[in-house]
């Protein structure tokens, strides 16, 4: 199969899309143009999946390819890889990232290390979908993101899209890599009302294929005073809170990270080396996470460079409280990041 | 000039929605069955399509709230 990169059409008005249009675009395309492709996952079949990611498929490309699983995640993240080694592109979904628990050893020890397991003669081209993030009184079970848990071992690529766009192009883009890639939709950008929806994940986003890469950050707002660095829906966090500094007379800069493995370190070095201010927020737990890892890249590279010591906003280390002022208060958010922004600006 | 109503049989309960998107923007031109808009109701998305050629206009912004049966918009 060659695949080339549509050039999105000129003549059609652009269209404004809410991210999980975009993922269903995506894997609708997929479905169309490889044969090798399959869906599974709990609900995903004649529900459509509770994200709306697969309306529509269980008719459209029928039971074989959009597979309905039972509650069984251990077994059918282990049949994934099975398929994976026998020729196929598996893609799975596993509802929520917190239920990784039960299926962590198929993807850890199988998904993961395959292609060292195999001297680098397989491939495991898996990719797993899954939800994350909370702030809608989910509780302990169903509403953390798990960065960090993750990027942690090695094996995997992992994505957590911005924007629509992002999510389109970067869905391909993990079905064109040969390893296995775990992309993380946050519940707060796919558009469902049900978990309140940041109207910023809505973009421009045209029906054609396109890629957009995996292991790079993109600067989405340009500044030279401090560089506030995000992932999923803490980067238009961070964009909100780069408009309140506009407003006090700072300049911020604003990094969107989108994937997680790789890890995009060059981005955030080349822009606090221009800023020399660092924040970074971060909705997983504070300690051992993504934010601390960011710090520590950049630290490493300029550490003496620096004008203040850079910061982390990230979730308390605590199981994420179901009680809404609870977890308001567990969480990061605008004045918590504005907050430090604004300590790390006024360091003497 | 033709509404854009949401149909009576949009979805199931007799409640509110609201308007997630608008997929296209004031002005652009719509083709006959074009997705132009998406209306959340709790855990459903229902997709609104335009009833013929034309060039559109919205009467509603987006996140507010309608009905079965409401006119979101028009197309001249």
């Amino acid at each position: 199969m060659t695949l080339t990169a549509d050039q999105p059409a000129t003549t059609a008005p652009a269209r404004k899309v809410v991210m999980n249009r975009a993922i269903r675009e995506a894997l609708d395309w997929e479905l169309a143009n490889d044969p090798a492709v399959f869906l599974m996952g709990e609900d995903l079949g004649k529900f459509g999946g509770v994200y709306g990611t697969a309306t529509g498929f269980f008719d459209k490309y029928g039971e074989d390819r959009v597979r309905d699983t039972p509650i069984s995640e251990a077994g059918f993240m282990a049949a994934a890889a099975g398929a994976a080694m026998s020729g196929m592109k598996p893609i799975v979904e596993l509802m929520f990232i917190d239920f990784m628990g039960v299926c962590l050893d198929p993807i850890y020890n199988f998904i993961a290390k395959h292609a060292v397991h195999t001297g680098g003669k397989q491939d495991m081209p898996v990719l797993i979908m899954a939800g994350i993030g909370g702030g809608y009184c989910d509780a302990s079970q169903h509403s953390q993101t798990l960065f960090a848990t993750f990027a942690h071992l090695p094996g995997l690529k992992v994505v957590a899209p911005t924007t629509a766009y992002d999510a389109r192009g970067t869905l391909h883009a993990a079905m064109r890599d040969p390893g296995p890639v775990l992309y993380l939709m946050h519940k707060e950008l796919l558009g469902l009302g049900l978990w309140g929806t940041m109207p910023e994940a809505s973009s421009n986003v045209s029906d054609a294929y396109f890629e957009v890469p995996l292991g790079k950050a993109f600067v989405r707002r340009e500044g030279t005073d401090i560089t506030l660095v995000g992932l999923a829906s803490m980067t238009h966090v961070a964009s909100r809170v780069a408009k309140t500094l506009e407003g006090e007379g700072y300049s911020a800069e604003v990094i969107d990270l989108c994937s997680v493995v790789p890890l995009d370190r060059k981005t955030v070095i080349d822009s606090v080396r221009k800023t020399k201010r660092l924040v970074v927020i971060d909705e997983d737990y504070r300690t051992c996470g993504v934010a601390g890892e960011v710090i520590a890249s950049v630290v490493e590279e300029i550490g003496t460079e620096l004008i203040a010591p850079p910061q982390r906003v990230a979730f308390l280390d605590t199981p994420i409280p179901f009680a809404r002022p609870l977890e308001k208060f567990a969480r990061p958010d605008e004045d918590k990041l504005l907050k430090a922004a604004m300590r790390t600006l006024k360091h003497a | 000039m033709t509404d854009i109503i949401i149909a009576a049989d949009a979805w199931d309960e007799d409640i509110e929605g609201s308007l997630l998107t608008w997929i296209y923007p004031d002005g652009a031109e719509v083709k006959a069955g074009d997705v132009i808009a998406e209306i959340t109701v709790e855990k459903l998305q229902v997709d609104i399509t335009a009833p013929g050629d034309g060039v559109l206009s919205h009467a509603i912004n987006e996140g507010d709230l309608v009905s079965k049966g409401g006119k979101i918009g028009a197309l001249a």
